[in-house]
């Protein structure tokens, strides 16, 4: 009786484990991106749309960008966080259904950069939300956003040993 | 029986589902490869549906829960429900019955339905704004399609869509009636919400239209509804129009042809106002369609 007990606990296992791999492998293939710019030079903004265009053409690694938070996956953070923006880049993070993933894109999204000690800025994107992963760059080129995107996805899938971020 | 039936419709269900995940990354790819990109991989539209299944669902303040939870399924329900009485596959129809165009045609219009009544459900203005398009844009192509449909019902003299497809084997109605072919296909468009006709989810303007508040669950059933509708409208097309669907080869090179056809138009074409759309439809798709729905009547009073 016992061993049937535990037999049926392993099955129990092996198909939750199985469950998480399904979802896991899904995940990694589909991130949909939404950006925000919380009160970026633009420079950033533009490198992301350049990201989008045919030439990198990102819907072959499954990135879609979404008009709404509550189909994205990724936020893509650009530019220091101003006291008005602080408010909505919160809100925008909070909109996102789980599990939600933050890319901070830019040195100033890293560490205030240019706007560093600015009287209407607050400081960098992780101060507001937490962030997952950091581009940095002034601005960054899109295959740098990509290689960013793409690291967060081998995080997820585990198949890269970070240190914690 | 009644039993029996259900174990045998299931994996029907579940073919057509797979079938409209495939024949959405066919029509993605092609779009993609018609503007000289790569385009997505084969499971690109597997992982999208799996992922959202996955994902929270949230439900916003100020919705009326029942609905916001039952839309998504009646309307993948009535998507499934239609392809009964559609020769899926190039098989013959599971159900029959006299009259069962009709009741076919608005079976698939009730994506449409649950897609607006979802968007006016929230508070989200977004959500109202993408729900009254998606309405209007409805009561434009609805009547217009519908009449492109019933030409060959009038030709063959059966409104079952069996009787329909056994005439048209026999008459290639595209050569009597290309216009209804053109209107019907650009109708299916306008009721997949594809690019020339996408302004109810435009998210440049409107971030996703109806399903703005949708996430999760919610958003997939919604995506599955609206692949499983392009399987069924191409084959109600081709059934009608390219002669019939006598065997699934027949079925696959004539809905890949219509799809082709579907993907250049979205790949060339700019998205059109709402009144623009509301415009052509009634200027000139449902004019078109009576005139030849005159001609044929005229016809048919001299042949027979
Ligand atoms: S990192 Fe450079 S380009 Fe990006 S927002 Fe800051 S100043 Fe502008």
């Amino acid at each position: 009786m016992i061993g049937g007990a535990g037999m049926a606990n392993n099955l129990e296992d092996r198909w939750q484990q199985a469950l998480e791999q399904v979802k896991t492998w899904a995940r990694a293939n589909s991130p949909w991106a939404i950006h925000f710019n919380s009160g970026s030079c633009n420079g950033c903004d533009i490198e992301i749309l350049a990201t989008l265009t045919p030439l990198y053409d990102v819907e072959r690694l499954g990135i879609k960008l979404q008009g709404s938070p509550r189909h994205a996956d990724v936020l893509l953070c650009t530019g220091p966080v101003t006291r008005q923006a602080r408010d909505r880049l919160r809100r925008v993070y909070e909109q996102m259904p789980e599990p939600k993933f933050v890319i901070a894109v830019g040195s100033c999204a890293i560490s205030g950069g240019a706007f560093q000690g600015c009287y209407n800025v607050i400081g960098h994107i992780d101060e507001v939300i937490p962030v997952d992963v950091y581009v940095p760059g002034c601005p960054p080129r899109p295959e740098a956003i990509i290689d960013g995107v793409a690291k967060l996805l081998q995080v997820l899938q585990g198949t890269e040993v970070t240190k914690p971020l | 029986m009644s039993e029996l039936l259900a174990l045998l419709f299931f994996p029907a269900g579940l073919s057509l589902l797979a079938g409209g995940l495939v024949y959405e990354w066919v029509d993605r790819k092609l779009v993609a490869r018609l503007q000289n990109r790569m385009g997505p991989r084969w499971y690109q539209p597997l992982a999208d549906i799996v992922k959202l299944l996955a994902k929270e669902e949230v439900i916003p303040t100020g919705v009326n829960k029942l609905l916001f939870v039952g839309l998504p399924i009646a309307a993948l329900a009535g998507a499934l429900t239609s392809a009964l009485y559609v020769p899926m596959f190039g098989l013959a129809p599971s159900f029959s019955f006299p009259g069962d165009l009709i009741v076919a045609l608005y079976l698939l219009s009730l994506l449409t339905l649950c897609t607006g009544l979802a968007g006016s459900n929230t508070t989200n203005t977004f959500s109202l704004v993408g729900a009254t398009r998606t309405l209007t844009q409805m009561f434009s192509y609805e009547a217009p399609f519908l009449l492109t449909l019933l030409g060959p019902a009038l030709a063959a003299g059966t409104w079952q869509i069996g009787g329909i497809d056994a005439y048209a084997q026999n008459h290639l109605l595209l050569l009597t009636q290309p216009i209804g072919l053109l209107v019907a296909l650009i109708g299916l468009m306008g009721k997949l919400e594809l690019s020339p006709f996408d302004s109810p989810e435009a998210e440049t303007e409107i971030v996703a239209g109806a399903l703005t508040e949708y996430s999760g669950r919610g958003l997939a059933l919604f995506r599955l509804g609206k692949n499983v509708e392009l399987v069924i409208g191409l084959t109600l097309v081709a059934s009608f129009y390219l002669g019939g669907l006598a065997n699934p080869l027949e079925f696959l090179l004539k809905t890949g042809g219509l799809l082709l056809g579907l993907s250049l138009i979205q790949a060339v074409m700019t998205r059109l106002r709402i009144d623009q759309t509301v415009g052509m439809w009634w200027r000139y798709g449902a004019l078109l369609v009576l005139a030849q729905w005159l001609l044929l009547i005229v016809t048919q009073g001299t042949v027979s």
